[in-house]
């Protein structure tokens, strides 16, 4: 899929998704939805305070809108779309797919889970010594795989996930399979647990995309980012121009796996019981993939566009026609058409959409 | 242009399925949360039938079956409507689902997940918000050492399952002057296979009996050779296997290949019993036992479950399993509280549900009653051996249908 993408997209920009004009767009864009959001939940008591007012009933339509369920769907698109930026940056911009970033989700999600369920501390220190462990495992497993190029780096990487999920699930300081479930302990955003509202995971997951999303885009516009782009096209080119391949590849590794582990803590700390398979699996390391793909590889707003496609789809078909799997249908057929018509994904066919406008 | 007009469809597609639909009647919404796809779907789906086949005894009604809630229509004037989700086997997404059916569908209770991983965090969030959680056939005994109150588990854990195992095995010693003593340990390496492995241990302690080898493997393994080889090694007298499914064929084939046997196999659960299983192992899985909670032979001592099975076998084609009879015997318990209670108050319900002593035609000895962690203290199953290509009953006596062949008769005897 990589090369595909490479070949009809990345290989030659097309000129409207780099001009200065459609960047600044684009950040008009994204700053105005952050702002949305961010009044979001309180938009939505207000509106719901009005609309009792005015149409006394138990549930207003408005409040019944901000249902924890909906929140839920939302914390996941930003749950989601902010791992797959992580992805994005080694997988999108630097070209490198790999398959084994849920070994780095799930180091982050132990991390946190160990310093609070085994240590009986708050998850913070836990969340940085996962980020860390997690950058320096992804050096280590790197520097070998990056000896391999396009489909045998990423079959290495597939490896690299089973030999992670069978470690963890015999590995008795972590519970092994049992997997580490949490007490019930004070809620806040000291321990960040809360067990009833889900405003705070709201606010915790939309800064975390937040964070995620500005990196990328200052990557972008930055030095590192063009030498990322550089390995991407072509390493030999990109030495012949004096930029060290491996330690681009290596240092774009341990940000993206860094940032993957921040997310693995936000997801551990949502669900509150992390075991192997929850994290370490190849679905898990599929997800990665499959939204950016989706949504476009390579592309800033790529990775938000697939969480926002797929996510609700895979969250609301399971409510409606549950256990049907008709979610993976959908996605599976969405895939192929995208593949087929737009390798660059949504965030392409959004961009046609707006050059089309234009010509008219 | 034509190309626009196809994207403009799919986006006005996508939003079409994001429009919330409801529908609200008088009824009393209960959920079910089984692993409705992925690699436990077949047993969620079964499961899933068995809540349906309870519902449809309590709602119409049914004369001819003799269990309470049978012969009038709902309870307390409700009518049961089930809301099904999907937990794919997954922690995660059957929390999110919990919370789903509780906060969106608004349903009443939930009764799940078949898998302990699962029902673990769900009923946590039934718990934080006092509804009641029925749990058929999870059996990891964690569940109910959490001091919970509202939840409810009707299956026997594997602590009483090891018990009776070595209940069994001196049952053995005493009747045959044998002297069992050594046992060895093959589970898969989950959360499932991992408890029970550690309760057997613990157990196994208090019996005097000695664990001399203990192999975790991975479930869905392609080969377990020096699995077998390691328990061959140690020679134990005793095996006691947390294997599901594929795992406990592979097993027996492997212990057959190694030409080894120990001298009493044990497996938990009703992992074992699948006529599928059967019918692949063919001999080599005769004279190896285990634990089961329900099998088609059982009818005779359950005259009931006769024509609650035909209601389910309508739906799966299969009859009833160790595992899905659990979970009609949730909901007809759950009925029957709810009644005894007088109100669809959850804190009463779930009083009522602790204090009462409930009439359950499905389950042995025919009661129920909920310990104040929300075991079933009625819960047991029996040791059934497969004989000549059925399952026969051969422990505790005054259940048994066949006397227990012992020890298992070497391979080159059979032939």
């Amino acid at each position: 899929m990589s090369d595909q993408s490479g070949a009809s997209g990345n290989l030659d920009p097309s000129p409207v998704s780099s001009s200065s004009y459609t960047k600044s767009v684009s950040d008009f864009i994204g700053i105005g939805l952050l702002l949305f959001l961010l009044v979001l939940p309180k938009l939505s008591v207000l509106f719901g305070a009005i609309e009792n007012y005015i149409f006394p009933a138990p549930y207003g339509r408005f409040q019944n809108l901000l249902s924890s369920n909906f929140l839920h769907v939302l914390i996941l698109i930003f749950l989601y779309s902010a791992m797959s930026q992580a992805w994005n940056i080694i997988g999108g911009y630097c070209g490198q797919i790999s398959f084994g970033h849920s070994v780095f989700f799930g180091i982050g999600a132990y991390g946190a889970g160990m310093s609070v369920v085994k240590y009986g501390m708050v998850p913070w220190p836990g969340v940085v010594a996962g980020a860390f462990a997690a950058s320096l495992i992804a050096l280590m497993i790197s520097y070998p795989c990056f000896k391999l190029r396009g489909h045998y780096f990423a079959i290495a990487t597939f490896a690299v996930v089973e030999i992670f999920n069978r470690m963890f699930m015999v590995w008795d300081w972590i519970n092994g399979a049992l997997g580490l479930d949490y007490p019930i302990i004070e809620e806040g955003w000291k321990q960040f647990i809360w067990y009833d509202s889900k405003v705070e995971y709201y606010y915790g997951a939309l800064a975390l995309m937040t964070l995620i999303f500005f990196i990328v885009r200052f990557l972008e516009t930055h030095r590192f980012g063009y030498y990322l782009r550089a390995v991407r096209e072509g390493a030999e080119i990109a030495e012949s121009l004096g930029v060290d391949s491996t330690r681009v590849k290596l240092s774009a590794m341990a940000l993206s796996a860094g940032i993957t582990a921040l997310c693995g803590s936000f997801f551990v700390q949502y669900n509150l019981r992390v075991d192997p398979p929850m994290v370490m699996s190849l679905d898990m390391s599929l997800n990665f993939v499959l939204i950016t793909v989706l949504g476009g590889i390579g592309t800033l707003w790529g990775p938000f566009l697939g969480a926002l496609v797929l996510i609700p789809l895979q969250e609301y078909t399971r409510a409606w026609w549950s256990g049907d799997g008709l979610d993976l249908i959908i996605f599976g057929f969405m895939i192929v058409i995208v593949v087929l018509k737009q390798p660059q994904g949504i965030q392409g066919i959004v961009s046609n959409m707006f050059k089309t406008k234009k010509r008219e | 242009m034509n190309n626009r007009c196809f994207w403009l469809f799919m986006f006005a597609f996508l939003f079409g399925i994001l429009l919330p639909v409801s529908a609200e009647e008088k009824i009393l919404k209960i959920g079910t949360l089984f692993p409705l796809t992925g690699s436990c779907a077949l047993a969620g789906q079964r499961c899933k039938a068995a809540v349906e086949t309870a519902v449809e005894i309590i709602n119409n009604k049914h004369p001819e079956i003799n269990v309470p809630l049978a012969a009038g229509e709902g309870v307390l004037g409700y009518k049961i409507q089930l809301v099904h989700a999907d937990s794919q086997g997954k922690p995660d997404v059957g929390k999110s689902e919990a919370e789903r059916l509780f906060d969106q569908e608004n349903v009443y209770a939930i009764i799940g997940c078949y898998n302990s991983a699962v029902t673990k965090p769900a009923s946590f969030v039934a718990e934080r918000k006092k509804k009641i959680f029925v749990a058929g056939c999870s059996s990891s005994a964690a569940l109910t050492e959490r001091k919970m109150h509202y939840f409810f588990r009707l299956a026997p854990n594997d602590r009483i399952e090891s018990k009776e195992f070595c209940d069994f095995v001196q049952w053995l010693n005493k009747n045959n002057s044998s002297n069992l003593k050594t046992l060895g340990l093959i589970y898969e390496n989950t959360e499932f296979g991992k408890h029970a492995a550690d309760e057997a241990k613990q157990i196994a302690s208090k019996y005097e009996m000695e664990v001399v080898v203990d192999v975790p493997f991975n479930p869905g393994a392609t080969n377990l050779n020096s699995e077998v080889t390691t328990l061959k090694d140690k020679n134990p007298d005793v095996i006691f296997g947390a294997c599901l499914g594929g795992d406990y064929t592979l097993f027996i084939g492997t212990v057959n290949q190694q030409n080894w046997l120990p001298k009493v196999a044990l497996n938990y659960c009703s992992g074992f019993q699948d006529p599928q299983i059967s019918k692949q192992l063919g001999e080599k899985g005769y004279y190896f036992a285990g634990a089961s909670g329900y099998s088609p032979d059982f009818v005779k001592i359950m005259p009931v479950a006769e024509a609650i099975e035909k209601l389910y076998k309508e739906k799966t084609g299969v009859p009833f399993d160790t595992d899905s009879i659990l979970e009609t015997v949730g909901m007809l318990v759950l009925g029957q509280a709810i009644e005894k209670a007088g109100t669809i108050d959850s804190e009463k319900v779930a009083e009522t549900l602790h204090k009462e002593e409930f009439v359950s035609p499905l389950s042995f000895g025919g009661k129920v009653t909920f310990d104040e962690q929300g075991q079933n203290n009625k819960a047991m199953s029996v040791v059934v051996q497969l004989q000549n290509g059925e399952y026969r009953r051969v422990y505790p006596p005054e259940y048994s249908t066949a006397s227990v062949t012992f020890p298992i008769p070497s391979w080159d005897k059979r032939k």
